[in-house]
């Protein structure tokens, strides 16, 4: 067993940290904990003034992108005798109503279209946090020959707009005989390059000292990935997992070029039908919107509070 | 920006996969080597119509169409798929690409001229000798390529620009909507008037002037072989000169020049400006965007030449099924059929059975269907005035110069002419 080996320099620090990723838990906290109270004093210190500029900046942020937001909502529940474009936007309709989502939902099957999306985003989400998890592990962790050269290859790869490689990506999924199907939409949003970097830096927080302890244990790569690394880059993953979802769930072009059968559409492509040639009603439009937006809430919502964790870490440690 | 790159990637692979990968046929000299010959042979088997964002209004006529046919002659399946409005040129060029493009396809001639360049789509005028004697000329010569002997498509719905007044402004600010500007000078006298009485609240011109403006004041925009552009001449200089004027008595809404510039059919339909143009069908979309406004528009024809939009069915010379594909496509886009379709909305059938048909030359009183009636007999005159070899780069760096010109930031001569080189180095690639 590794304690039998000579005493290093980390032996010690090897049994202070057992492996399990837990007990490494409280010693991340107490340190973030540590920084915030410091913070806390320095805001507690701020004049009034100085308050009320803060908050007149968030509420002017906030307007400018919540603004075109509620512009849409409000839209989707006006009724037929409202005018839509006028001088001065107005947010509140009159006559609100439900009656343009029944109608976008009568106009296009959106239950087929949004089922079809949560495929191709279950396929993306899954790929994207196992594929990003090993290839970022490996990439931080693992030493082999030609590391650096991946790397730099994946890092290469970024540089090219995703715009650029349609039409060669297109022939590849049609060759694999993947053209018309939600696989071919999902397979080349499955592992994202940036994604794959993203893991990588997350891992490389990681003390190194935690890993060497584990080796001096006796783990292996695996249990060193799941007891050690997965524990500490929980906030990372769900970064991923979010933008993975949206990034699945809005892209227009690629599933338009992929997919020909309108039964396979997804949401964002199906939802295209409402915007027909000479009839076009944008209160319809906007509740299609409405609709596939709710989704994505949902998924922010159910782990915004790893989101913002996972930015902490990126933005600290990174 | 987005959409921008995706165009150029798709249209440069495009060039570069049908050639290479042989898909197209193989041909280098599209044109040149197709058979001239009449296409004939059976009327039967698998054949699959793709059209652009007609589901779901019109899905119970496309299906009665396609029924129709499939009746007529019995043993043939059509397979009939609808794009989205969004991205349709991406998708269409990346089914070429593939060498996956549709029997029988839905293309409007700006977005059937790179297939044709690429030798993909049926020369329609020698495979179907009948094509001239059935259908109007304006909407055949919209698929006639400079360089490219032939027409590459079934011309399909027509449509036109018609100009829209918003009454109510035209009376509040001094005009009178019985005596609506027919030109330029007009429009500038009336504007100025306009001007006056808002105090800047609202405009009449709301709009800088375009390739199509240029085409009008009797610019050639490009010369006769399709090579080179020609619109720098000292008329078009004159034009811009004209509008520099104006912008500068502040006739025209001081974003008008920018990318913040909304369209002026977005202005006209929030009350900024008083006057926009649209489609035979603009009204009856007013009526969904801006129910109230609607019925204080009143219409009036497009000054000069209107413009002719068109669109038309191709049919990919790949397909395995010619003769079944060139039925569908002449079947769908027959007298009677389409003027069944005009008849469920403001469009109109590029066949000149459809000419003397009493129902798009009789108004029955309301705005609406007066401005399909004005719009109905502007289509004897109407010409494609920008040319299709002009593409979203070349309207880009037009725009930006124009701009520039009616800014003041350069002569309009001096713009005109960077505007020529770049489309014309453009035009070269």
């Amino acid at each position: 067993m590794a304690r039998q080996q000579p005493v290093t320099r980390q032996h010690p620090t090897a049994l202070q940290h057992p492996v399990v990723g837990d007990r490494s838990e409280p010693r991340g906290r107490t340190d973030r904990t540590g920084r915030a109270a410091g913070r806390v004093r320095g805001f507690n210190s701020t004049s009034t003034a100085e308050k009320v500029v803060r908050y007149l900046l968030l509420l002017l942020v906030l307007l400018l992108t919540v603004g075109p937001f509620l512009w849409e909502l409000s839209t989707s529940l006006k009724a037929p005798t409202e005018d839509i474009f006028t001088r001065t936007p107005s947010f509140l309709p009159r006559k609100p109503t439900l009656g343009n989502y029944a109608e976008a939902v009568r106009a296009v099957p959106v239950w087929t279209y949004a089922a079809n999306s949560l495929v191709v985003a279950a396929i993306t989400v899954g790929g994207n946090v196992v594929g990003a998890t090993l290839a970022g592990f490996a990439l931080a962790r693992l030493r082999f020959g030609g590391a650096r050269l991946i790397l730099g290859i994946f890092l290469a790869t970024l540089v090219l707009p995703g715009e650029v490689t349609i039409v060669s990506q297109y022939v590849t999924v049609r060759s694999l005989g993947l053209a018309d199907t939600l696989l071919g939409v999902a397979l080349p949003g499955a592992i994202g390059m940036l994604n794959v970097l993203l893991m990588r830096t997350a891992f490389r927080a990681v003390p190194g000292e935690m890993d060497d302890a584990a080796i001096v244990d006796g783990a292996n790569v695996w249990q060193r990935l799941i007891h050690i690394g997965l524990p500490n880059v929980r906030g990372m993953l769900s970064v991923i997992v979010i933008f993975a979802f949206i990034g699945a769930w809005d892209d227009f072009l690629w599933p338009l070029i992929v997919l020909t059968d309108p039964d396979k559409y997804t949401l964002t492509v199906g939802i295209q039908y409402l915007n027909g040639t000479f009839s076009a009603n944008p209160r319809v439009i906007a509740a299609g919107t409405m609709i596939a937006f709710l989704p994505i809430v949902v998924v922010f919502a159910a782990l915004q509070r790893f989101f913002f964790r996972g930015v902490e870490e990126g933005a600290i440690k990174g | 920006m987005r959409k921008y790159w995706a165009r150029l990637a798709v249209a440069a692979v495009v060039a570069t996969t049908v050639a290479g990968c042989g898909l197209g046929g193989g041909s280098s000299s599209p044109g040149g080597d197709s058979a001239s010959a009449a296409v004939t042979g059976e009327i039967k088997g698998k054949v699959t119509l793709q059209t652009w964002a007609l589901k779901p209004k019109f899905t119970d006529y496309m299906q009665g169409v396609i029924d129709s046919f499939q009746r007529k002659y019995p043993g043939v399946q059509v397979s009939w798929l609808d794009q989205p409005a969004d991205g349709y040129a991406d998708k269409v060029l990346s089914q070429a690409a593939g060498g996956g493009l549709p029997d029988v396809v839905n293309l409007p001639p700006d977005f059937a001229l790179p297939l044709v360049r690429q030798g993909l789509l049926l020369d329609i005028a020698s495979a179907d000798p009948a094509l001239a004697q059935d259908y109007v000329a304006g909407g055949i010569d919209a698929y006639r390529y400079a360089g490219q002997p032939g027409a590459y498509g079934y011309p399909w719905y027509l449509n036109t620009d018609v100009n829209y007044w918003n009454a109510d402004l035209l009376t509040k600010y001094g005009l009178d909507p019985a005596k609506l500007p027919t030109n330029l000078d007009e429009l500038i006298a009336q504007a100025k008037v306009f001007k006056e009485k808002s105090g800047g609240q609202a405009y009449l011109m709301s709009r800088k002037p375009g390739l199509g403006d240029l085409a009008n004041a009797g610019v050639r925009i490009m010369a006769e072989d399709g090579k080179s552009f020609t619109f720098n001449t000292p008329e078009a200089a004159a034009l811009l000169d004209r509008y520099r004027e104006a912008y500068q008595q502040g006739l025209l809404p001081k974003d008008v020049l920018t990318d913040k510039y909304a369209g002026n059919a977005k202005l006209f339909s929030t009350g900024t400006a008083a006057w926009t143009t649209g489609g035979g069908n603009y009204i009856t979309s007013l009526a969904t965007d801006n129910p109230t406004l609607a019925p204080k528009v009143v219409p009036s024809p497009a000054m000069g030449t209107p413009p002719l939009y068109v669109q038309g069915l191709s049919v990919a010379k790949s397909s395995r099924n010619l003769p079944t594909s060139l039925a569908l496509a002449r079947w769908v886009t027959d007298a009677e059929n389409q003027a069944a379709f005009a008849h469920l909305t403001s469009i109109f059938p590029s066949t000149k059975a459809s000419a003397s048909d009493p129902y798009f030359s009789k108004s029955d009183g309301t705005n609406a269907s007066a401005a399909k009636v004005i719009a109905f007999s502007s289509l004897a005159k109407a010409a494609v005035l920008q040319p299709v070899q002009v593409d979203q780069a070349m309207s880009d760096i037009v725009n930006q110069q124009i701009a520039l010109a009616i800014s003041g930031g350069t002569t309009s001569k001096k713009a005109l002419d960077d505007a020529v080189a770049r489309c014309d180095q453009l035009l070269k690639n």
